[in-house]
C-alpha cells in the first residue's frame, strides 16, 4: 500500500502513533483494558466481535444473481473472510479528540471496532458520508465500509468513482478499499478502457463483470492482474474471454473460491485445467454453455479441489460419465451437480459409483434431458445420495414408475421433484410419491400424460406443497382441482392453503368451477396458467392474463393465458362478481398471518438451495415453451 | 419473553461490578454473555463471585435487565444476522430500554462488547445507527458534541471524492 501515494489516513495515524500511549490512558477503551480475571478469558478470540462469528461460506458465490443483489449485506461476511483486514485504514483511528486536552464526548469512548459495527448499520452511502465528514476519526472508521463495496450502478457514479480511485493526491487510497466491484448494471457501456483506473484494486475480494459484454482478455486481465485477493470472479455471458484471462487467474488467484464463466464459449480445457491445479480453493464453479470443456478439465477440478460444494456443467455436451463418476466419488462436500443437457451421460456413470460411496452432502442433482440415465441409475442415485432434496428428472423421458419407487426411499428429505415429460411414469407411483415424501413442496410432471385424477387427489394431501406443474396432463378434470382447492395443502397454517403457483396450461378438461374454487381457497396464489384451456380463452378473462412474450408467433398468442401477481387477484375478483362464491371451505380470516408463515416457509426451503434460483430461469421448465418469460415468483 | 419472569430455581451467580458492588444474575440470563458462558463451562460449576471489573453497578443492572428480557430468545445464527444487518429496526421493547442519556447508552455497548453478548451489541450500534441516519455531517457533530477536526478544505476535499455516495 505504501506506493500509493496520498495523504491518506495512514497520514493521520502516523500523527496518532506518536501519542498513542498516551492516548491509550487517557481514555481506554473496552477492549484494551487487561482482562483483570484469570477466569474471564475468552475462547481464543477477541471480545465480541460478531464480525468474526459470520459463516464465511456464502461471500463467496459468484454465481448466484440473488446473492449479488444485495451484496451490501455481507460486508462482515468477507471480513470474516479476511482476518480483519477488509476495513482497510480505519482500525486503529477511534477517537476523534485523541489529541487534545479537550473534553471527551461520551461517543469518544467506543473503540474503532464498535464505530465501525455502527457504521455498517447504516445502509445508505450518504449517511456514511455525512459520517465520514465529521471528523478525522470517523473518516477514517468509515471510509473502509463506504468503499467496500462502491455502488457502479450507473453511469455518474461510475465516473465519480473512477476519478477518485485514480487521483493521486487523493484523501484516502480508495484503490486498496474496495473489496467489491460490480459492475453488471453498466452492461455494456463497460469497456476496456472504463476499467482501467481499477487495475490498480487488487484487493477486490469479489468481482462481477455479468453483462459486460464487451469486455475481452485485455480488460478483464487487467482488473485480475496483481490481485491476490479475488475470491469469487463472476464474467458471465463475457463472449469475448479466451485462456488468456483464465490463465491469469490461475496465475495470480490462489484464494478464488467461485469462478463463473457461463456461456464464455471460447474457453477451452487447456486453461480450466491450470486453474484447477492452482486454484483449489475452488468452492462454485459455473461452466454453463462452456461448450468445449471436456472430461480432461472436470477430472483436473475433481482430483485438485477438493473443497468443491457447487459444479454447473449445462450443456457441456462433450462431458461424459467419467467426469460424473469422479465428481460424486472425489468431492466429499459437493452439495450442488448440474449436469442439465449433458446428453452423453448414461447409467455408467452412476453404475460405476463405489458400492458404499454416501454422498450425505448432496442436495442437490439436476439430469434435465440426460435421456440416456434410466430407472437403474435413479435407484443407484438415490442409495448413494440419500439426502438429496431438489431432483430434476425432467425430460428423463425412458424412467419409469421403477425409477419413482426409488426416489420414494428420499423420504421427508425430499422437497423439489421434477418430472416434467417423464411420460411412462403412472398414477400408482405418484400415490406412493406423495405417502413416502410429505414434506415435498414443489412438484412438477408436466406432460405425464398417463396421470388422472387419482395422482392430482393424492397430491393435495401434501401439506407443504407450493407449486405444482401439471401442463398437458389431459386426463386430469375439474375433480383435480376442487381436491387441490380443499386439499391438506390448504389446511396449512390454520386454514390457508400453501399453493403459490398452478401450472394447468393444456389441461383442456378444465373449466372455470374447479379454477374459481381454487382461486377462493388459495390466497397465496401468484401465478396460475391456463394456456390452450378453451374454458378460459375468453375475452373477459383473458384480460386479466399477462402480456405473451415477445418472441410468441400469433398462434401461440392465441392460446396464451397466464394469469400472474395482481392478475390472480383480478380474476379471483371478476369471478366472484359474476358467479357468487362457493361456499367457504375454511375460515379466511386468518389471511392476514400469511406473510409471515410465508417467509419462514421461505427460509427453510432457501438454507440449502444454494444456486438454484440462479439456475431458475434455465433450469426449471416450468411450462417449458408453454408459458416462457414469466416473471419468477 | 414476559416482563416477569417464570420462577427460577437454577443456579445463581454472584457478579462484582467495577464499582464494588455485588449483584445477584440466574445463570440462564448471565449466559446470554458468551464471556460467561464459556466461562462456566471451562470451569463446570462456578460458585465463586464474579468481578466485572470494567462495568459499574448501574450498567451491569441495564445490561442483566436486557439479557433477563431476552433470555428465551434463539440463539444468534449468522445468517439471521444477515438479514437483519440491512435494517435498523429495533423492537418496542429495545426502543424502550436504549431510551437512556448517551453516557449510558455507549456504556451498555462497551459492556456488551466486552461480556459478548451479541443480541445487545446490535441493538446498542442500531440505535446509534438510528441517530445518524438522515443527518448533516454538522447534525451529527451536534448530536454527539464531535469537534470538527478538519480543514474547510479537507472536509471539501473528502465530499468531492466521494461524491457518488450522496447519489440517493
Amino acid at each position: 500500500m505504501r506506493h500509493i501515494p496520498c495523504r491518506s489516513a495512514f497520514h493521520i495515524h502516523g500523527e496518532r502513533n506518536q501519542d498513542a500511549t498516551e492516548h491509550d490512558q487517557g481514555s481506554v477503551p473496552a477492549h484494551l483494558i487487561p482482562i483483570p480475571t484469570a477466569v474471564l478469558m475468552p475462547r481464543q478470540r477477541q471480545p465480541a466481535r460478531f464480525s468474526s462469528e459470520a459463516p464465511s461460506e456464502s461471500s463467496t458465490s459468484s454465481t448466484s444473481p440473488d446473492r449479488t443483489a444485495d451484496e451490501d449485506t455481507d460486508f462482515f461476511t468477507a471480513q470474516a473472510n479476511d482476518s480483519q483486514s477488509s476495513v482497510g485504514v480505519a482500525t486503529r483511528d477511534a477517537h476523534p479528540h485523541h489529541d487534545t486536552d479537550l473534553y471527551l464526548p461520551p461517543i469518544g469512548r467506543l473503540p474503532p471496532e464498535i464505530l465501525i459495527a455502527i457504521f455498517a448499520k447504516l445502509s445508505s452511502p450518504s449517511d456514511m458520508l455525512s459520517c465520514m465528514r465529521v471528523c478525522r476519526g470517523w473518516a477514517a472508521n468509515c471510509v473502509g465500509i463506504l468503499w467496500h463495496r462502491p455502488s457502479c450502478n450507473n453511469w455518474d457514479n461510475m465516473k465519480s468513482i473512477t476519478a477518485s480511485v485514480g487521483k493521486s493526491d487523493s484523501f484516502f487510497p480508495y484503490s486498496q478499499l474496495i473489496r467489491r466491484l460490480n459492475l453488471s448494471a453498466l452492461t455494456d457501456d463497460v469497456s476496456d478502457g472504463t476499467v482501467v483506473p481499477f487495475a490498480q484494486c487488487n484487493r477486490i475480494e469479489r468481482l462481477t463483470l455479468t453483462n459486460c459484454s464487451k469486455l475481452t482478455d485485455k480488460g478483464v486481465s487487467d482488473l485480475v492482474e496483481g490481485n491476490r485477493h479475488l475470491q469469487a470472479l463472476d464474467v458471465s455471458d463475457l463472449k469475448h474471454l479466451t485462456d488468456h484471462t483464465l490463465y491469469t487467474i490461475a496465475r495470480n488467484c490462489a484464494r478464488l473460491q467461485g469462478l463463473n464463466i457461463t456461456g464464455c464459449v471460447n474457453v477451452t480445457d487447456d486453461s480450466l485445467i491450470t486453474v484447477a491445479r492452482n486454484c483449489r480453493q475452488i468452492k462454485r464453479l459455473k461452466l454453463n454453455g462452456v461448450t468445449q470443456v471436456t472430461d480432461k478439465a472436470i477430472l483436473s477440478f475433481a482430483q485438485s479441489c477438493p473443497a468443491i460444494l457447487e459444479i454447473d456443467l449445462h450443456d457441456c455436451k462433450l462431458v461424459t460419465n467419467p467426469s460424473v463418476t469422479s465428481l460424486m466419488t472425489t468431492l466429499q462436500n459437493l452439495r450442488e451437480l448440474r449436469l442439465a443437457h449433458c446428453t452423453e451421460i448414461d447409467d455408467t456413470a452412476f453404475l460405476e459409483l463405489p458400492r458404499h460411496l454416501s454422498m450425505d452432502s448432496l442436495r442437490i442433482l439436476d439430469l434435465t434431458s440426460c435421456e440416456s440415465v434410466r430407472d437403474d441409475a435413479v435407484e443407484r442415485i438415490v442409495a448413494a445420495a440419500p439426502r438429496l432434496r431438489n431432483l430434476v428428472l425432467a425430460k428423463c423421458r425412458f424412467i419409469t414408475d421403477r425409477a419413482v419407487w426409488a426416489i420414494c426411499r428420499l423420504g421427508k428429505n425430499l422437497h423439489y421433484v421434477h418430472l416434467g415429460h417423464c411420460s411412462n411414469i403412472t398414477d400408482a407411483a405418484v400415490i406412493q410419491l406423495v405417502k413416502s415424501c410429505n414434506r415435498i413442496r414443489y412438484i412438477d410432471l408436466a406432460c405425464c400424460i398417463r396421470l388422472t385424477d387419482t395422482s392430482v387427489k393424492q397430491l393435495a394431501t401434501l401439506p407443504k406443497l407450493r407449486r405444482i406443474g401439471l401442463v398437458k396432463c389431459q386426463n386430469i378434470t375439474d375433480a383435480s382441482i376442487e381436491a387441490l382447492a380443499g386439499s391438506k395443502a390448504a389446511h396449512h397454517s390454520g386454514g390457508v392453503s400453501s399453493l403459490e403457483r398452478v401450472h394447468l396450461s393444456y389441461c383442456v378438461r378444465l373449466t372455470i368451477d374447479g379454477i374459481h374454487a381454487l382461486l377462493n381457497s388459495c390466497p397465496r396464489l401468484t401465478h396460475l396458467s391456463l394456456t390452450g384451456v378453451q374454458a378460459f380463452l375468453r375475452e373477459e378473462l383473458t384480460v386479466f392474463c399477462r402480456e405473451a412474450p415477445s418472441e410468441f408467433t400469433h398462434q401461440q398468442r392465441e392460446v396464451f393465458c397466464v394469469f400472474s401477481g395482481e392478475g390472480v387477484n383480478r380474476l379471483r375478483d371478476f369471478l366472484n362478481r359474476i358467479i357468487p362464491p362457493p361456499p367457504p371451505t375454511r375460515d379466511m380470516e386468518t389471511e392476514a398471518t400469511m406473510y409471515d408463515d410465508d417467509e419462514e416457509l421461505e427460509d427453510e426451503e432457501n438454507q440449502v438451495t444454494g444456486l438454484m434460483h440462479a439456475t431458475a430461469a434455465t433450469a426449471i421448465h416450468d411450462d417449458d415453451y408453454i408459458d416462457i418469460g414469466h416473471t419468477h415468483g | 419473553m414476559a416482563d416477569t419472569p417464570a420462577p427460577y430455581s437454577g443456579p445463581m451467580l454472584t457478579f462484582i461490578s467495577g464499582d464494588g458492588v455485588h449483584i445477584e444474575c440466574e445463570r440462564d440470563v448471565a449466559e446470554r454473555s458468551l464471556l460467561i458462558k464459556n466461562m462456566l463451562e471451562d470451569l463446570g460449576d462456578a460458585n465463586e463471585e464474579i468481578p466485572i471489573p470494567n462495568v459499574n453497578e448501574a450498567v451491569l443492572k441495564k445490561v442483566i435487565e436486557w439479557c433477563r428480557h431476552h433470555k428465551n430468545d434463539p440463539p444468534s445464527t449468522g445468517e439471521e444476522d444477515d438479514s437483519r444487518r440491512k435494517t435498523t429496526d429495533i423492537d418496542e421493547w429495545d426502543q424502550k430500554f436504549t431510551q437512556v442519556d448517551q453516557e449510558m447508552l455507549f456504556e451498555i455497548i462497551l459492556a456488551a462488547n466486552y461480556l459478548d453478548i451479541k443480541g445487545l451489541l446490535d441493538v446498542g450500534c442500531k440505535t446509534v445507527a438510528n441517530m445518524i441516519k438522515g443527518k448533516s455531517p454538522e447534525e451529527i457533530r451536534k448530536t454527539f458534541n464531535i469537534q470538527n477536526d478538519f480543514t474547510p478544505e479537507e472536509e471539501d476535499q473528502i465530499r468531492r471524492e466521494n461524491e457518488w455516495a450522496e447519489d440517493r
